[in-house]
């Protein structure tokens, strides 16, 4: 029975590794072409393990492209989306969980159907109104953007988070004198706190991740962020520098290498409560 | 919702948004207290940004690029110009947004001749006739403008280079070692030369059948090298012919010499396959030679090219020029400014460092330019003498689909046409589809009608 | 919740309604300047006829709604999309449970497999997509040559050119890129399955494959539900994976409604049809919505 056991435990290790060596292996092998020199490339058939390993294609892009102004654009429109959808959805989210008024469960409902509007039916009339306000081409346009689909994901995970908050720790709180907003910011938002952060993460990976809006809404280099800026630049009809591409890639990912390093477990969470509860 | 009122024969969609908008963001911006950039640039007071967009932007490039934004600069206090690449699948979109918005770039340069037709018929560009003037018309190649005429006798950009967007590249140390003694001429002889050369994991050629831009431009010049053309001089369409069927016969019969992936190649695969070595021949322009010298330097002593063959000898060659334009958007900001750098471009300072950034590839257009010996220096030009004149006498003699002969009228839908793939989309349906040829060519014919109609 | 459906009466109860409509009302303007009114517009500009970089336009009426549902453009573009949204939302669910249910185990650096398995799905889907397409690559893609050293195949696939591969190829790489989202739901739900049903299938005699059936999955139906919604949702109106990989190609065997609404939009300058494309496309969604949400409800009584 004991030996069984073991076996059955070394198999289920074997070939869970297997599985997920077979699904990190893009990811490792983006790694790995972004360290070879281009011309090991073009050998048929390629090779494994680099031959030589370069990080000239990194210098390449930080000193010779404009990747670190697409990083900054980036970073700016991921953060303000991030601040500006947090911000409202906190507010909403726990006026939907503990207030009562009328065509509050039409809200919550319309919340629901709203985040499930896909973004190609939005984004021409949404493009004609940052025309007309004379946004077009900026980025406040792609936070305004961002917000669509940014805005209503937010509520619905914030939502089960405050709902996970215990009211009685908000009865206390008022039974002691506390106002409404007092209470909310001394208990409910303390409490709610490693939801937010959770939800905070999703929107600015959400945010750093969008292409199509970016596609249509800005196209000037000044403004433009990561996901269209490095397609933009990269691959051209005078060559496709793979090495170069992987590279680019790489760094692209670093926010988010960077957000799974310290901070998985609030993104795990967040797929527990908005997955669980609906 | 408060009700919005939207009218749209004058553009606009209308109405409260504006402040709806800014109520919402109002409260976030408050509470968030963030100060967003606005984006389009530095606007200090005093200085003007010109925003100059182009295709052609390789490494190389732009460093000459920057250096004559520069010179230009310091000529000209108070003007800085800011350059942006688009791509040559990009750019209807780009524009099209662009022109909507009123985000306009000042210049546009390396977009083909009828891109700027296109917009000029739609009343979105500014007439060059100045810029020609400030130049010299009479240092131009003699008709090196007529692709730009329009017809309220204007100019609706100028020729900023000349390219040989289709020639046959092809590799000596292969030919010999094949037992071909010269370059291919007809369909019939370019087919045996690939078939001889497709040995040792190497292909014959990179003919793109992707569903793009590149795979449409690329076959109009087959259906011309088998005698036909798209449309009639009058401009009604006139694909569904034999000399279609032949092309598109032709072009199915080489998809076993060129690589698996050649389905999705656009531009850049094709030139890729072809100097990396993974095919004996390839169709590109002039920008081979710089990449091979860089990149494959191995291969570089046998690279030479040939005008690409014809259907038989009796046909003419036809070679695709997308005659790389400049053009000036209608309405942007500082226009005597905008109008001074187009010209400026031109300047030999700068003008020949920018076309030595990819040698043979963008040609000149200026006759003072190609007989200056500044230019003739380069030493990529020097080693490819005879390659570079033939190119520039088969670009000189070039068309496209916005210019098919001499005879065409200027055809302002060709913009549309090549970005709606429908022509990469017959390819595909016959030659990967095995779909039955003359139906299929019925069946676009009719898709470029409603096009044209549109 | 409950405390929330009383409708309000004491002056306390009523100031404190006017404060939840106050926290309320960013969100609602909000959602009314970007979604309420960009949806009415689309509603509106599906009924004319408009040059994209102009903005010019007359009105047509019907006609729009009349083209694209006589036209097989959109009825072929519609099976294309059903087709990739069953084939990859199919791979996804059983990868993801299948993931999940291994990760769930006791093994070995069981954190790090995690990260890894979650991966694919934080990371931006334009560098999936270029990592994909370099593994797709024809001469120098690593794929074709692992399977040519293990003798699997003699010569290079066309992974992304020909049909069918282009839209397997497809399918594999969206399962690839969103089967997390599955793996996360269910392991959350999985933490919280009581041990005593496992225990008391065991003493029944039921094997793996029993508990499974009998315990896990009927645990596991709720959460299910929701993410096959989400997910059929999502992959239906995906844009970016598609355009980027196949750009709709070869021909249009993977052209999917949203890719139609941006070629219309912005590479035929035809805004107006691209409106009615976007519209219609809605339409089938909201329907397919509705008819999941009843049955849903249905199941769930």
């Amino acid at each position: 029975m004991r030996a069984s056991r073991q076996q059955k435990s070394i198999l289920v290790n074997l070939v869970t590794w297997a599985l997920v060596l077979v699904i990190s292996f893009p990811l490792i092998w983006m790694v790995v072409t972004s360290l070879r020199p281009q011309t090991e490339l073009f050998q048929i058939p390629p090779t494994i393990i680099p031959r030589s390993v370069t990080f000239e294609h990194y210098a390449k892009l930080l000193e010779e492209t404009p990747f670190l102004r697409y990083f900054m654009n980036s970073m700016v429109l991921a953060t303000a989306t991030t601040v500006v959808v947090i911000a409202i959805g906190t507010l909403g989210a726990y006026s939907l969980v503990r207030f009562s008024y009328r065509g509050r469960e039409t809200l919550a409902a319309m919340v629901l159907f709203t985040y499930l509007l896909p973004s190609v039916v939005l984004i021409i009339p949404l493009y004609l109104m940052m025309v007309k306000l004379g946004l077009a081409n900026t980025l406040t346009s792609l936070v305004i953007a961002y917000t669509t689909f940014a805005l209503p994901y937010a509520l619905w995970l914030l939502r089960s988070f405050m709902a996970g908050v215990p009211e009685d720790l908000e009865s206390a709180a008022l039974v002691d004198g506390a106002s409404r907003m007092g209470a909310f910011f001394d208990v409910i938002l303390p409490q709610a706190l490693p939801g937010i952060i959770s939800t905070a993460l999703f929107t600015f990976i959400l945010s750093w991740n969008e292409y199509l809006y970016a596609l249509v809404m800005v196209n000037s280099d000044e403004v433009r962020p990561l996901t269209t800026g490095v397609m933009n630049m990269l691959i051209t009809s005078f060559n496709i520098e793979w090495s170069l591409l992987m590279a680019a890639s790489v760094m692209m990912s670093i926010p988010l290498i960077i957000i799974f390093a310290f901070l998985q477990s609030y993104l795990t969470r967040g797929f527990g409560a908005g997955g669980v509860k609906g | 919702m408060k009700s919005t009122e939207i009218r749209l024969g004058g553009t606009s969609l209308s109405g409260v948004s504006r402040r709806t908008v800014l109520q919402g963001l109002g409260m976030a911006g408050l509470a968030a207290g963030v100060s967003l950039p606005l984006g389009s640039g530095a606007r200090a007071a005093g200085t003007a940004t010109l925003r100059w967009w182009s295709p052609q932007a390789s490494p190389d490039q732009l460093k000459m690029y920057q250096s004559q934004i520069a010179t230009f600069e310091a000529a000209h206090p108070g003007v800085k110009i800011a350059f942006e690449p688009t791509s040559d699948e990009g750019y209807p979109a780009q524009l099209a947004a662009a022109f909507a918005s009123k985000q306009l770039p000042n210049i546009v340069t390396h977009l083909p001749s009828f891109a700027a037709q296109n917009y000029y018929g739609q009343g979105l560009l500014e007439p060059m006739d100045d810029v020609i003037k400030a130049i010299g018309e009479d240092k131009y190649f003699p008709g090196a403008n007529n692709v730009y005429k329009t017809s309220d006798g204007h100019y609706c950009g100028t020729a900023i280079g000349n390219t040989a967007a289709d020639m046959l590249w092809l590799r000596k140390d292969l030919m010999q070692k094949a037992g071909i003694d010269k370059a291919p001429a007809t369909w019939d002889e370019l087919r045996t030369a690939c078939q001889k050369m497709q040995t040792g994991g190497i292909f014959g050629a990179p003919l793109p059948y992707g569903l793009n831009s590149m795979t449409s431009l690329i076959f109009i010049g087959f259906i011309h090298r088998a005698g036909g053309q798209v449309f009639t001089p009058d401009l009604a369409v006139a694909i569904d012919s034999q000399a279609t069927y032949d092309a598109l016969d032709f072009y199915k019969s080489m998809r076993e010499f060129c690589p698996a992936g050649a389905t999705n190649y656009s531009w850049g695969e094709s030139l890729t396959a072809f100097v990396s070595g993974a095919t004996a021949t390839g169709i590109y322009a002039g920008r081979v030679l710089a990449n091979v010298t860089a990149q494959n330097p191995s291969i570089a002593d046998f690279v030479t090219c040939a005008t690409y063959p014809t259907k038989s000898a009796d046909i003419p060659a036809w070679t695709f020029n997308d005659f790389p334009s400049v053009f000036i958007p209608k309405g942007v900001d500082n226009l005597a400014e905008t109008k001074a750098f187009a010209a400026f471009l031109f300047e030999p300072a700068g003008y020949i460092p920018q076309l030595h950034a990819a040698p043979g590839h963008i040609l000149p257009v200026l006759k003072t330019i190609a007989e200056d010996p500044a230019y003739l220096a380069n030493p990529i030009i020097q080693k490819y003498k005879a390659e570079v004149s033939l190119m520039s006498s088969a670009a000189a003699a070039g068309n496209n689909l916005g210019f098919e002969t001499a005879q065409h009228k200027p055809n302002l839908k060709a913009n549309e046409i090549i970005a709606s793939n429908v022509i990469a989309e017959l390819v595909q349906r016959v030659v990967l589809n095995g779909e039955e040829p003359k139906a299929t060519v019925g069946d676009i014919a009719k898709k470029l009608d409603d096009l044209m109609k549109a | 919740m409950a405390s929330a459906t009383r409708a309000p009466q004491s002056p306390l109860e009523k100031r404190y309604a006017r404060l939840g409509v106050l926290l309320i009302a960013p969100t609602v303007l909000t959602m009314c300047a970007v979604i309420i009114y960009p949806l009415v517009s689309a509603l509106y500009l599906s009924l004319f006829s408009i040059y994209t970089p102009t903005l010019k336009g007359h009105w047509v009426g019907a006609d729009n709604y009349i083209r694209v549902f006589g036209s097989r453009e959109f009825w072929s573009a519609l099976g294309v999309t059903a087709t990739w949204t069953v084939g990859t939302l199919a791979a996804q669910i059983v990868l993801g449970v299948g993931m999940a249910l291994l990760l769930n185990q006791n093994i070995l650096f069981r954190s790090l497999a995690r990260s890894l398995v979650l991966f694919p799905y934080f990371v931006s889907t334009v560098v999936a997509v270029l990592i994909w397409r370099w593994l797709f690559n024809d001469l120098y893609g690593i794929l074709s040559h692992l399977l040519i050293a293990a003798g699997i195949i003699a010569v290079p696939i066309d992974w992304l050119g020909k049909m069918p591969n282009a839209m397997e190829s497809l399918i594999a790489v969206g399962a690839w890129k969103f089967f997390p989202f599955v793996v996360i739901a269910v392991l959350a739900r999985l933490q919280t399955i009581p041990e005593q049903l496992y225990e008391a299938a065991t003493i029944d005699g039921a094997g793996p494959f029993g508990r499974f059936f009998d315990v896990t999955l009927p645990q596991l139906r709720e959460v299910l539900t929701i993410v096959i919604l989400l997910r059929t949702i999502w992959d239906f109106k995906e844009f970016d994976l598609i355009y980027l990989l196949t750009g709709g190609g070869p021909v249009n065997n993977t052209r999917t409604l949203p890719l139609i609404v941006y070629q219309q939009a912005f590479g035929l300058n035809q805004m107006g049809m691209a409106a009615t494309y976007a519209v219609a496309m809605m339409l089938v969604m909201l329907v397919f919505m509705l008819i999941y949400l009843y049955r849903a409800r249905r199941a769930a009584l």
